[in-house]
């Protein structure tokens, strides 16, 4: 089976891949990192710049991370998909049927959470599938 | 092992169909910001040439439709909602788009504080506040702190959902008709207080008023239709075939037209010349004080129509002015912070901010310098719109210059229409220029530098550009690089791509 992993630069997103290479590698899975590139505000001028701009970012953060699953000597594929990010995690475990989605998170007030817009918050609204929440290092804290 | 699985997206791609027609109509609606923009331009048009407004109105979407051709072919060859930045750059060399770019940048920047202070102003008048409306510090300090909200939920990216911001746009032209109509019964029936006058197709006669007048009106009338072409850009976007975005950008100007001819028509009417020429110092307000008039309990409904068609503009001004910056940033064409990426949100924050900063500077400096912010402000900008829009216009018929004789079509759409468009446009900003460089033209008569205010801004803004530009190319000569093209034939005549440059049959 696969364990699909959302990766970004989030505090919690490192740890959360220490933790769904291990898990992968436990349960035999394979590991889709996936990256949802679409930027805020579909409508106005430039977007495609916007996009290519934030696709850019995210393909650095991938191939970071299929080092990290490469070296623990887990299968990895990634996936940069133009949705946003809560929505991309659903596809992605969705076409490969996934055993679990695994998040970072910020590790921040409900509030702030859903005043700044939280992708795990989303997530466990939406998923059909099991979600892991990977909160960032307790020392990372603020 | 690790693989690039087929999923992954090597290039930038937009979704196709994610808008219906109700959809695409709205946009073509939304960007222009009906409500906003007739509540801004209805009080110096009528001061200008009085009962000719409507036809000033309908004279100046006529540049307006031919530019909108030229956007719709460039945003063929170059899709994705690129904008005169790139196509410029691409059709003229980096020097004019460069200052395509800047003035389409700062027309973003300055147009931001008139529209959170329209978007106070109104929102006060609508809750009954309307002894705070004449407190300076407390507009100036409520606008100030709406653009710092706009601008923080631009960079939080935070958006309406499209169900609610269709809702909202409705409602506003249904208010804006709303009062139309009851402002005209009012008019027929004789129950107006103020002078009310019966319409007349002689309204319509652009050239009714004439003279300096008329080119101030037609300016401002270009401002009021500042935005429309995206209603005929997002067609890739739009689900339903060809035949759907075409209907639905037909049926979005047909309505913004009929709102805007009907609106001006009925405040003519219903307030009569007179009432409107003395109150012309009032003008910033005059349609919040018609709305009292003509709907009496009911003047909220238009007076939160045009609040919240106002705050809805700030965003989507905001969003296109920072993704300009951070277009340009990454070509190199400004500094490298400007392309910053915020990695939580996803958007230019660096760049946006910077739209807010210069927004709220330039908004306290008018606001404290002149005596007619709002009027110098908009015509300032009409002069940078026509600017761009007519770089625009030449641009398409110079990019597609080897398209132009392949059919009759190609060669009135692409090749005429928007050149007579950016003529008719360039005509207007030589026309405007003289007649503001003598400040007696200008209705209020003030002049800075001895001539007319928005001269003197628009100018201004122009040579800041050129100067800005200068220093740029001498510390970083990287954008200047970049070498003239022209129209893809494939793609010109309607043909697609695929990743590895070969054409694909439709």
């Amino acid at each position: 089976m696969t364990i699909v992993l959302g990766y970004d630069e989030s505090p919690g997103a490192r740890r959360a891949l220490g933790y769904a290479v291990d898990l992968a590698k436990l349960l035999g899975d394979a590991l889709v990192i996936v990256y949802g590139a679409e930027p805020p505000g579909r409508m106005g001028d430039e977007l495609a710049e916007h996009f290519k701009a934030v696709a850019e970012r995210g393909r650095a953060a991938l191939d970071q991370a299929v080092e990290t699953a490469t070296a623990a000597g887990v299968a990895a594929t990634v996936e940069l998909v133009d949705e946003k990010p809560a929505q991309a995690l659903l596809d992605v475990a969705d076409q490969h049927d996934a055993r679990l989605i695994v998040v970072g998170t910020y590790g921040e007030s409900p509030l702030r959470g859903a005043m700044l817009g939280s992708t795990p918050h989303k997530l466990l609204h939406w998923s059909s599938r099991p979600v892991l929440c990977v909160p960032p290092p307790a020392d990372a804290g603020e | 092992m690790a693989t690039q699985s087929d999923g992954a997206h090597p290039e930038a791609t937009l979704k196709p169909g994610a808008i219906g027609f109700i959809s695409s109509m709205v946009i073509g609606l939304a960007s222009t910001s009906p409500a906003y923009s007739l509540a801004a331009i209805i009080g110096p048009m009528v001061a200008l040439v009085g009962i000719y407004a409507p036809g000033a109105l309908l004279a100046s979407f006529i540049p307006m439709l031919l530019i909108a051709s030229a956007f719709y072919y460039l945003n063929r060859v170059d899709s994705d909602c690129g904008t005169t930045f790139s196509w410029v750059t691409r059709a003229m060399g980096p020097w004019f788009g460069w200052l395509g770019g800047w003035a389409i940048g700062m027309t973003g920047v300055l147009v931001v504080g008139s529209l959170a202070n329209v978007g106070v102003t109104y929102a006060l008048l609508a809750f009954g506040a309307d002894d705070l409306v004449e407190n300076g510090w407390v507009v100036n300090g409520l606008t100030v702190a709406l653009i710092i909200v706009m601008t923080a939920i631009c960079v939080i990216g935070t958006e309406l959902s499209a169900h609610f911001q269709d809702v909202l746009i409705i409602a506003q032209v249904l208010a804006l008709i709303a009062f139309a109509a009851t402002a005209l019964y009012g008019a027929f029936a004789g129950t107006s207080e103020l002078g009310s006058i019966t319409p007349e197709f002689s309204w319509l006669n652009p050239f009714g008023a004439g003279g300096a007048a008329l080119t101030g009106a037609l300016l401002l009338g270009v401002f009021a239709y500042w935005g429309w072409e995206s209603a005929v850009n997002l067609n890739e976007e739009t689900e339903g075939a060809s035949s759907t975005p075409g209907r639905a950008a037909i049926a979005s100007t047909v309505v913004l037209l009929v709102t805007y001819v009907a609106v001006a028509v009925s405040v003519v009417a219903y307030a009569g010349v007179d009432f409107l020429t003395e109150n012309a110092e009032e003008e910033e307000a005059i349609f919040g004080v018609l709305a009292d008039e003509v709907m009496g309990g009911w003047s909220w409904v238009v007076l939160l129509a045009v609040s919240t068609s106002a705050i809805a503009s700030t965003q989507t001004t905001i969003i296109p002015a920072s993704r300009t910056g951070l277009s340009m940033a990454r070509r190199a064409a400004l500094p490298k912070a400007m392309g910053h990426i915020n990695p939580r949100f996803r958007t230019p924050d660096v760049s946006t901010w910077t739209v807010a900063v210069i927004a709220i500077v330039w908004y306290l400096v008018v606001d404290y310098v002149s005596e007619n912010a709002l009027y110098d402000s908009l015509t300032a900008l009409s002069l940078l719109i026509a600017f761009y829009y007519g770089l625009t216009g030449i641009a398409c018929a110079i990019f597609y210059r080897h398209e132009l004789t392949k059919s009759a079509k190609n060669f009135i759409l692409i090749g005429v229409g928007p050149i007579v468009g950016a003529l008719l446009l360039f005509w207007l900003l030589i026309e405007s220029i003289i007649d503001m460089s003598d400040p007696e033209n200008s209705y209020t008569g003030v002049a800075w530098l001895g001539v007319g205010p928005p001269l003197v801004i628009g100018v201004g803004v122009f040579v800041v550009g050129v100067v800005f530009m200068i220093f740029w190319r001498i510390k970083d000569g990287r954008y200047w690089q970049e070498k003239t093209s022209v129209a893809d034939p494939v793609l010109a005549a309607g043909g697609h791509r695929d990743a590895d440059g070969n054409e694909v049959a439709r």
